[in-house]
């Protein structure tokens, strides 16, 4: 009989080594896997991003440095210079003066772009998000951009179903009943056991009410492709910065167009 | 699928054809995903180490040298990813495995000696878990496994028996604390 204090042989630890069961891997892996390839290759087709495009790539980032430090540093001299002059006679129109203040596209913003980031930024779903303040509101959410890191999440959105049992879900100024849309749906189970975030993100009104009114944040999840950029900051935060300029240029039109108004108000009392 | 399978799904993906890659990963994911298991002690951290080895494989397919076994240029860069997990791992950070029993056997008392095996198995250096995992979790011969971390046979053979010293060290305690 073994006396607990007997040292273990080594056919004793080989055995217990040899009963420790060999685990099924998670059945998305391979899945997961692909899908992440996928969303890395280009849409040519032509793999490996290391083989065809190393020495491209490495001038494309020299060069996109280059030009976002040329970008900043003209936007600097034009920032303190006073560059261009306004003319005379528009001095008082807020308009003109606003758009040399917008915010640009800075070395900062690009410190991350890859040629997939580069071409999402030129995609449709870009302007479309930049245009949806209820997906926007959404996407400044951390704990949505955390969820949406996690596979299993991304698998479970691209579901239309799964969307609308969440929207289902719904109870006012409390995103959603997660007991209730635990029990609705496998795919769901699962993303919300895989990820904490995803609890947090759907207690969130915005994030719930952005997935009840936003198409562009429809668009977006219904591909897990695409979803993956709504985890990604550097495209976030282009996101954003095109919605702001959108937003100055909107104003600078309707103050512009108020400016005209007035003026041309006043012209007609002189005349009077 | 043997070794020339491996070598044709490779040339087709560097052929543009990435959708190859799958076969790949299919023959490879449960052996790789056992090792990360038994490397990291961690359900999820396994599942991250494993595709995230997979996808790197990938982007660097061009690197693989096709006079070496696949598997074991796989497992080198899941080594680099398990490494990654644990040097960012809080030390206090508790390891949750839930595993699958025997049947027949008092599940308490054989998810109590897979625990006490596995903790023991993370309390090794890396050099010498590897070896214990390879040995244990994968069908590789001590060549393959010397062929795999680029040492000698022999130094695989004394690691092994170094490292299961030291499991029945870890594995005394065990069993005078029960």
């Amino acid at each position: 009989m073994t006396n607990i204090n007997d040292p273990w042989r080594d056919d004793e630890v080989t055995t217990m080594l040899n009963d420790l069961p060999e685990v099924e891997p998670p059945p998305t892996l391979a899945q997961e896997v692909m899908s992440t390839i996928a969303s890395r290759t280009p849409a040519r087709g032509i793999h490996p991003p290391a083989i065809s495009t190393k020495k491209g790539a490495t001038m494309a980032k020299k060069v996109l440095w280059i030009v976002a430090a040329s970008a900043a540093a003209a936007l600097l001299v034009m920032r303190f210079a006073g560059y261009p002059p306004v003319e005379r006679g528009t001095e008082a129109t807020i308009g003109a003066a606003q758009r040399y203040q917008a915010p640009q596209i800075s070395s900062a913003d690009v410190k991350t772009q890859d040629t997939q980031l580069q071409a999402f930024l030129q995609s449709d779903l870009f302007r479309q998000l930049a245009a949806d303040k209820a997906a926007q509101q959404a996407l400044k959410n951390k704990d949505f951009q955390r969820a949406l890191s996690d596979a299993a999440v991304r698998a479970a959105l691209v579901s239309a179903d799964v969307r609308s049992e969440i929207i289902a879900s719904r109870v006012a100024e409390n995103g959603v009943r997660q007991d209730a849309i635990r029990a609705q749906n496998e795919l769901l189970r699962a993303a919300l056991d895989a990820s904490p975030a995803l609890h947090v993100a759907l207690a969130s009104n915005d994030v719930v009410a952005a997935l009840a009114a936003s198409n562009a944040l429809h668009v977006a999840l219904a591909s897990a492709d695409a979803a993956i950029w709504l985890s990604n900051e550097a495209a976030i935060n282009a996101v954003m910065s095109a919605a702001a300029v959108n937003q100055l240029d909107a104003a600078a039109v309707s103050a512009g167009a108020a400016a005209g108004g007035a003026a041309k108000d006043a012209a007609t009392g002189a005349a009077r | 699928m043997d070794d020339s399978g491996d070598a044709a799904a490779i040339a087709s993906c560097l052929n543009g054809h990435p959708e190859a890659y799958e076969a790949i990963v299919t023959r490879y994911q449960r052996g790789l995903f056992n090792v990360a298991l038994r490397m990291l002690g961690n359900y999820e951290d396994a599942r991250d180490a494993t595709q995230n080895a997979f996808v790197k494989a990938y982007e660097h397919l061009d690197s693989f040298d096709p006079e070496q076994r696949f598997f074991s240029w796989l497992f080198r860069i899941l080594k680099n990813e398990c490494l990654n997990v644990l040097r960012a791992r809080r030390p206090s950070q508790p390891v949750s495995l839930e595993l699958p029993t025997a049947r027949g056997a008092d599940p308490v008392e054989v998810r109590e000696r897979q625990h006490a095996i596995q903790t023991a198995l993370l309390s090794l250096p890396t050099e010498y878990r590897e070896v214990v995992v390879l040995r244990h979790f994968t069908d590789l011969s001590y060549d393959e496994i010397a062929a795999t971390l680029g040492i000698p046979a022999t130094k695989v053979k004394s690691r092994l028996y170094t490292a299961r010293q030291q499991l029945g060290e870890l594995l005394m305690e065990w069993r005078v604390a029960r």
